[in-house]
Order: structure tokens, then sequence, then C-alpha cells
């Protein structure tokens, strides 16, 4: 029986029911075909389980006895119509997108299955985006399937109130993410409250000369405690200072052309005042360097210097303790660059000499410890070449390719935003990006997960362990449920005040991980800057926070499941590590400063005045550093070690 | 008293505005008076300003040309938010352009420069024409060189700016809608992003499939004694064009001639609003689609039925769906000015609605839907 045939015999069999027009009247339905006449009925409010949301629906439900398995069609007929479907559960009044699906059947038409638990009541509809028109609809049942394994589920909510939103990082220093949706001349921020709702605030400022268009990010440059923002344009970038309370903007613009691509907040020179820093798409890359004064000067040059420049992101790689800098390029001279840092914000290329010189076409990249073995691998998400790169850090200065025994492109979507985080808390980072998400398996090999909504910016929305994405209007909230998390808010004082570049480990029995916290990642949005941690089933934590300042805060016995607040420095315990017999000689020092009573050869060395300026940074080298260039007076010796920072006054004569 | 003055006043202005008449788009009015031709030394280019290259006679605003720089107008012409644009070339004497081919642009010779002066009539709220800027594009030891002039308010003198600006305007457009732009002047760097091929700078309208086509050429903006002539012809006649390029060239169809194919016209638009960037070795060349002319034969290059890489949102199922606009990403950024997500990127901030109107028709002409 051909397929018209079997449609025209359910057509003449299916009682043509009108459909209700809202969800409190929805039509119970059942296994079979069932045909809407026209979609004229209510819409929906706000909330969808896509993306916009049509002006009509036609509204239905479906309850079964027992669990069972269902799948909802429109696909019939040689030009099916048009169609989408949604589908709810919780209340009229609250609904959950469960799932949705617009175009997976022929043509147009869609076709969806999940899974319905015994007794449970789910709604669905249909509307009209795309056609007011009828047409048929069939329901079938089937085996439910076995539960997956590593399952991630997210459940999309329209927030009244909630534009589309760049940023979901907090703005209050309440350690909870907020909404953040800079436009032209407002900043419209959904502060997030203890119960998961949010309250909306619009800071009107002057009219951007640049406005976010391209990029955002965030971080506290002028070190007043209140998180200022960089907004990336097509011709410029501007920076917008917070006044000390958060509750007005002051507008800083370049006129030096950028089109910026990502920007970035990150020490780009280790001084302890934190630098912007924006990817240019047909020209020279540009910092901004703070002179500790509040003051960016723009400095192109230094960070690559052709065109192609899509998604830089700042991590340390090399694991000296300084950030390094990695650009996914695309069009243009599209050889991505890998640029550690050298004291001093010197940061040369040494992509070529690795062989990672390729045409790759790339807009983003995620670095993290994937195999959590303590250093940065890379994903390199395509963007149109097809195949997507994942390099191991094998530690020594090398990477090797394991994009084909590592499963990544079992997911061929390519897309511009490619992020990493544990989603489900097990300990392993996903990476979110293509046609969906990558879940960590643990032992080297990525599965698949289609069933995940697009990229966006990602933070902990309802504070419930579990990250979030946002997209346009809506939250995605991660279900996932068991496992265990920590969450690490380091708050700086040498350092920059959010620690950013901080190299964030936290070990549980089984496993050790790190994360770099990050201020621009991804391709276009402003991710939170805590460090997310899934633990999964251990139930006790060791936490240690390296700080650009090279200070090592370290906690023992760190119960999971709440975020820790890390002052810098507040849990170094150098007064206890074997290293009190450390004295320096001679006194006064003149052009060399020796170092007696410790092996402290090539540990990284930090001189501070008087006033607490990082005035020096080297090695240790033959138990000496040289001071000649310092002027005369007293500072502050600080040498970083494994078990924290090492800190002796001395006078230069 | 005052009122014999103004009427004075007025009659001054009359006489005057009947002599110094401005030049309009498409009419090319040549120096034919006795005289020397423009001879330039392109080692001393860029001058910091435009009236030092003496290319034009009497008022500089009225962009008059002097003998030995030739009007041109492309068939086709770049959308840049409505700006009206006039177009010259100079050529040192005894040097001549020689054709590649129908679809690459002629090949110049060292010296030349293209003129390309970008202005508003009815400018409010005089009422009056402003140009904003003129750009060249000159040829030096093998490669081009952009330079960049921005006219001054009182419309007498255009200044070298290679940094970039924006220019408010409110102009009534020639339906009388009153529309308002902040015009952007580009950067040095903005420039070499649409003219790149393979890494170097290069021009982007003169190529034979682009100029093969009359132009009304005139002594005087006010006669009616206009004698249109084939362009290539009218170079060759000039000294412009080495004689000898093929008699027949495949050439773009007007996209904005309704007695056109649709198909055509689209390939015509796409061409020169696109193909700059959408070409291999070319600004965007690592996405699918290939926009120049002599690839649009293949409706695959055009995109039709081929899913986007980045589709900016789930319903862009396709770059071009046959049939549905809703459903094609091409239509989506041409109707965007966000300008994170509209095409093209650069030179234009409102919606080109004709362009657009264009585009929706093709696309809805278009079937059977894609697979």
């Amino acid at each position: 029986m051909n397929r018209t045939l079997l449609l025209l015999l359910f057509l003449a069999l299916a009682m043509p029911a009108a459909a209700q027009n809202s969800c409190a009247t929805a039509l119970p339905v059942t296994e079979g075909l069932h045909t809407v006449l026209a979609v004229d009925g209510d819409a929906l409010p706000g909330n969808n389980c896509a993306y916009g949301n049509g002006d009509h629906a036609e509204w239905y439900s479906f309850t079964s006895p027992v669990d069972t398995g269902v799948v909802i069609s429109t696909s019939f007929g040689e030009e099916p119509t048009d169609t989408r479907i949604q589908v709810y559960t919780g209340a009229c009044d609250a609904l959950i997108c469960l799932e949705g699906d617009d175009d997976s059947g022929d043509g147009y038409s869609s076709e969806l299955d999940f899974t319905a638990l015994a007794n449970v009541t789910y709604y669905f509809n249909f509307d009209d985006t795309w056609s007011a028109n009828g047409f048929p609809f069939s329901i079938t049942l089937i085996p439910p399937p076995p539960p997956p394994v590593n399952v991630i589920d997210f459940a999309g909510i329209a927030v009244p109130g909630m534009n589309y939103t760049l940023g979901a990082v907090d703005m209050n220093n309440d350690g909870l993410d907020d909404l953040l949706d800079p436009t032209e001349s407002n900043v419209h921020i959904g502060f997030q409250q203890l119960d998961g709702t949010f309250e909306f605030v619009d800071i009107p400022t002057s009219a951007a000369d640049h406005p976010a268009s391209w990029s955002l990010c965030v971080g506290d440059l002028d070190k007043n405690g209140a998180n200022d923002m960089l907004y990336g344009a097509g011709d410029g970038v501007t920076l917008m200072f917070a006044n000390e309370d958060g509750t007005a903007f002051t507008e800083v613009s370049y006129d030096e052309y950028i089109f910026c691509q990502r920007t970035n907040m990150v020490d780009l020179n280790n001084d302890g005042h934190l630098d912007a820093f924006s990817c240019h798409d047909v020209d020279a890359n540009v910092g901004f360097i703070n002179d500790g004064s509040g003051t960016l000067l723009f400095q192109q040059g230094g960070y690559g210097e052709t065109c192609g420049n899509y998604g830089s992101v700042f991590t340390d790689y090399n694991n000296d303790g300084l950030m390094d800098l990695f650009i996914a390029k695309c069009g243009c001279d599209p050889e991505d660059l890998l640029m550690p840092n050298s004291p001093g914000g010197v940061f040369t290329d040494v992509a070529p000499d690795l062989g990672w010189n390729d045409e790759h076409q790339s807009w983003s990249s995620a670095w993290g410890d994937y195999d959590n073995d303590g250093d940065m691998d890379v994903l390199i998400g395509s963007s149109s070449s097809a195949q997507h790169k994942l390099m191991r850090n094998e530690g020594n200065g090398e990477f090797t390719d394991i994009s084909n025994i590592s499963g990544v492109n079992s997911n061929d979507g390519q897309s511009n935003e490619w992020t990493t985080h544990d989603f489900n808390n097990d300990g392993w980072l996903d990476i979110l990006g293509g046609d969906g998400m990558l879940m960590n398996n643990g032992n080297g090999t990525f599965t698949f997960d289609n069933t995940v909504p697009y990229n966006g910016p990602i933070g902990d929305m309802d504070n419930d362990g579990y990250l979030d994405i946002l997209g346009g209007g809506t939250i995605y909230y991660n279900q996932s449920t068991g496992n265990n998390w920590l969450r690490i808010w380091p708050v700086g004082s040498v350092s920059n005040q959010n620690g950013i570049g901080a190299r964030v480990h936290v070990i549980t029995n089984d496993i050790s991980q790190i994360r770099d916290v990050k201020s621009g990642d991804g391709f276009r949005y402003m991710s939170s800057l805590l460090a997310h941690f899934g633990l999964g089933q251990a139930t006790t934590a060791t936490v240690e926070v390296h700080w650009p300042s090279g200070i090592v805060d370290h906690l023992e016995n760190v119960e999971p499941n709440s975020t820790i607040v890390v002052h810098e420095g507040l849990f170094s315990s150098t007064e206890e590590i074997a290293l009190n017999e450390l004295a320096l000689f001679p006194v006064p020092a003149t052009n060399h400063l020796m170092v007696i009573g410790a092996d402290l050869n090539n540990r990284m060395a930090r001189i501070f005045s008087s006033t607490g300026q990082l005035v020096q940074h080297g090695v240790v080298s033959a138990s000496t550093i040289d001071i000649g260039s310092l002027a005369s007076g007293v500072y502050l010796l600080e040498v970083t070690t494994p078990k924290g920072a090492v800190k002796r006054t001395f006078v230069k004569e | 008293m005052k009122k014999v003055l103004s009427l004075f006043l007025i009659l001054f202005v009359i006489l005057v505005s009947c002599t110094k008449e401005n030049i309009q788009e498409g009419l090319a009015v040549l120096d034919e008076e006795e005289g020397d031709r423009l001879e330039l030394d392109p080692q001393l280019f860029p001058f910091n300003t435009l009236s030092s290259y003496r290319f034009f006679k009497g008022q500089l605003a009225l962009q008059r040309p002097v003998k030995g720089v030739l009007p041109y107008t492309p068939i086709n012409a770049l959308f840049s938010d409505y700006a009206h644009k006039l177009r010259f070339v100079w050529m040192p004497a005894g040097t001549s352009a020689t054709y590649t081919s129908d679809h690459d642009v002629l090949d110049f010779p060292d010296g030349t420069v293209l003129i390309k002066s970008f202005y508003y009539d009815r400018v409010q709220p005089a009422d009056v024409r402003r140009i904003l800027e003129t750009r060249l594009l000159f040829k030096r030891n093998g490669a081009w060189e952009f330079a960049n002039y921005v006219w001054n308010a009182e419309q007498t003198e255009a200044t070298l700016d290679m940094g970039g600006s924006h220019t408010p305007i409110t102009w009534v457009d020639e339906s009388g809608l009153t529309r308002t732009v902040t015009y952007r002047i580009p950067s040095q760097a903005e420039c070499f992003t649409c003219h790149k091929f393979d890494g170097v700078a290069t021009p982007i309208g003169p190529k034979p499939q682009n100029m093969n086509s009359d132009l009304a050429y005139s002594n005087s903006s006010t006669t009616a004694q206009r004698r249109p002539q084939n362009q290539l012809q009218r170079w060759v006649q000039e000294g412009y064009l080495q004689p000898g390029y093929p008699k027949r060239i495949s050439t773009v169809a007007r996209w904005d001639d309704p007695s056109e194919e649709l198909t055509d016209r689209i390939r015509g638009y796409v061409d020169i609003n696109c193909a700059h960037c959408h070409r291999e070795g070319s600004h965007c060349d690592y996405r699918p689609m290939r926009f120049a002319f002599n690839e649009t034969a293949d409706p695959v290059n055009l995109g039709v039925c081929v899913p986007p890489d980045d589709p900016l949102l789930p319903q862009h199922t396709f770059i071009v769906a046959r049939g549905n606009t809703a459903r094609s990403l091409l239509h989506y950024r041409a109707a965007s000015v966000d300008e994170a997500e509209r095409m093209p990127l650069l030179g234009r901030t409102l919606v080109h609605d004709e362009g657009l109107a264009l585009i929706s028709d093709w696309i809805n002409s278009l079937s059977p839907a894609c697979p």
C-alpha cells in the first residue's frame, strides 16, 4: 500500500475533531491519526521549545497508564505542510519545554519522539510560524527506550523581561550569575535572586560609539569592585567603566578602527592590572594595556600581525603561570596562532613549529583539560572545513591530534561557537558546539548528543550547581541531577580583582581537575567568571588556587555543592612550609640578591616596591636574582613554589 | 531696497547654477576643449588634497573632469546606503589597459588612477548635493594602493584620511522619502577587506562583463546632445584599452531592469554586491557560496538548497530555500541591519529595499521546495 493510499485511508477513518485552542482546553489524544483543520488557537505566550513563537497554536494532551515511547509526526503526503511541534510537561500556567521539532519529517514537516512516563500528562502544540493550514498528524506508541547513559537534559523556559542576552555573569558580587544585555545606550541586567527569579534593572548609558554587536567581555579593570565591560563592534571597541556600586557606567571609546571579533580581558603583562584584548578580522590584533590608573592604552601589534583573527582565548597551556594566547583563524590567513606568553607580556607564535599551520577554518576553540592529566588540551571547532581538531597536550610542549580516536567528529555540525564545561558534573569536560554536545566519556572518547540547545552564554541561572545555556529570551535549564559539584569564586588583591588567569585545581579521590579563569571564550558571548567543577560522586575535595601573582591558596576537606569564595592569600600557608630557613644575602644587597637556605632555582620570582607595584619578574638562577636595575629602597621578593609563595623583604643599596 | 537686493541675488544664483550644473550619475561629461591632457607622476602619490591632482576643472565639487580623465559607469554598482557615485579613470599618456577575460578586472597599466566620488542629493537641511568622499585606487610598481579623501562641509576640498570616520546625513530620495544614515567612510583596512584577491589589493567593478554597455557621453551636463557609445569602444578610442578584445562578451544583466530574466538580474545583483567576498581567493571564500557572475550559472553556487555552515537561527534551513524566503538565510541577512548578521558586511547599514525585493521575488519564483 503506498503512502498516499494509506493517508487517504487514515483520513477516512480519523475523526476530524477540531483541535482545541488553548492549553487549558487541550484535546486529549491517543495512538492513531488525527487532523488539525487550521492553526488558529492561542499561541503560548513567550514560551517555546525551539525559537521564535507563532501567533497561533493548536493544543493537545497525551497521557498513558504505562511508560511508553511516543512518536508524533506530520510527515504525510508528497508536499507535507510546514509544521512545528512543541512538547511540554508541567501545568498549563507553568509549562516546561520537553522537546520540540521543526523539520525532521519529509520536506519541512515535523517528527519527534519522547518518553511518556505513566500517568503524566504531556501537552503538545503545533504553531503557525510557518503555516496556518491544516494537516494530519499521527501518534505512534513505541517501546520506551532504555534509560540513556551519561544523560544531559535541558528544559527551556522563557523568562519575562529577558531579551537577547550576551552575558551570564555576576554583576553585583553576590556569587550568582546575572543576565547581562547591553545595547547602544542601555544596560539591561537581570539580577539573579536566591529563589531563581530575576530582578531587572535598566541602566542608561551614553550612546556607545561601538556597541557590543560582535562580542562582549567583562571584568573589573579599575579594581573598584564593580565589573566593567568591553564592547566589540565592527568598527572599534568601547569600554564601559562601572562606578563603585555598579549603578552607572562611563563610556571610553577608542577612535582606532578595529573589525572586532572576540574580545577578552586578561592581565597580558602580568603586572597585576587587568588588560583588555580585541581580535581584529582584517588587521593586527590589539591589546589595551592598563597603566594601573584605569587608563588602557591602545597597543596594536605583538599579538598576531595578519588578518583572519576570529576567536581569541587566553589559557596557560604550558603551565608556566602566564596566560597564553590562542587565536582560531578563518578566511584570510587561516593559520591558527598559539602564542605562549613570556614575562612582560611578549607573545610568540609557536603554531608553525607544532605543525598547526593548516588551513583549518575556525571561529573559536575550546581549551580544557579533557583527560584530567594536568594540562590544557584544545578542541578547535570547525566553522566550515568539516573536521574538528582535538589536540591532546602531552605536557612537554607537544600536542597529539586525537580527533579521530576521540570521536569528536561524530558531531559533524559546523558552528562559530565552541565552548567547554562539565555540563553533567561527572568530572569530565564536555564540549558544546556544532550540532550539539560532545559528552566526555572519561576514557578519551566522546559521545555526541544532538538534543541540546544552541550555544549561548553559559552560567548557573538557578544556582543548582548545573550550568545552564541562554538563548534569546529563554533559559535552557540544565536538568541533570545526581552528581556533586563545586564552584570557586576567586577574589583577587595582588592579582586582578576577578582572578582572571588564576589556575584552579580541584582534587578528589579519583581525579584531579584544572580550570583557568577566563573572561571571553567561544566567539561572541560572556560566560560565568566562576570556576565550575563537577565532582561525580566525590564527597570531599582539595582546592588550590594558583594566582597570577604567584600566590597559592590551598583548602583541604572542602564539602561539595556550594560556591567557595577564595580571597587571594587568605588560604596561603607560607609560614608552615619548610622554607622558613630561607634568607636573603647580602644585606643590603647591591646588584645581586642571593637566596640561601632552599633550592629555589628556576622558580618564578617577583619583586614588588614598597607601594606594592610589581617592578621586576623573572626566575631564580644559580640561587641568584639580578637586581641591578632597581633603584635604592625596600622591596618585597616573592618566589613561587609548588607549596605556595614565599615572601621576604630586602633592601637595595 | 532689500527686495531688490534679494532679486539680484536670486538672478545671480540662477545664472551661476545654469553654467555650473551638477553632473549626474550615469552621464559622462567630457572636456573637449583644446588643451593639454593631464599628466601626473604617480611616484608622488598620494597627495594630501584631492585638488592637488587637478583631475577636475573649475569648482572641485562640480566634478568636471579635465582632458585625460574619462568618466565611466559600470552596469551594476554596489549598494552603498543609497549614495550616488561618480567614477573616472586616468592613465599616463601612451599607456592602456588590456583585456584578460570577461570576468577578470582589466589589466591596468602602472600609473592608472580609478576615482570614485560618493554623494547624496537633496541633503537636508539645505536640500543640496553633498559629496562625502572621493576614493582613489592607484597602481604603482604593479600594485594597487588606496587613497581616500574626505570632503569638507564647504565642499571646496577633500583631504587625505585613511583612518575611517562617520558622517550623519539626512536626505530626500528620488521618491520624496526622507532618509537618514550614519554614513561610513572606510579606513584603509576596510578598503582592503573588499578590494582583496589572493591577498593583494584589486579593483572590483571594471571588468569587461560589467563595462560592456553604452554610456551617454557629452561635453556638457546641460546639453541634450548626448551620444550613447559602448564604453569599451570609447576606452579604445581614448587609447585607454588595447583593441582586439573578443567581440562577444558574456555580460551581466542590470539587476534593476525588469525586462531582464529574474535569474539574470539576481546573478547581476550578487555579482556586484557579494562576489568580492564570496569567490575563491577573497575575504570569505571559506563559505560555500560562489557569487561571481561567471560561477552562478550553477544554482548550487548561489546557495540554492545548500545548508548554511552558520544558520543564524534554526529556521535557516538553506542559504536559499526554493520558494521560501523565511527559510532562506540569504534573505535574512539581506534584510538585517544588525552588523553581525547583515550582508554585505561592509558598505551597508541600511536595508537595500529594492535589492531585497529582487531577492524575495527570485526566491519565491523557485520551485519545487528544497528536499
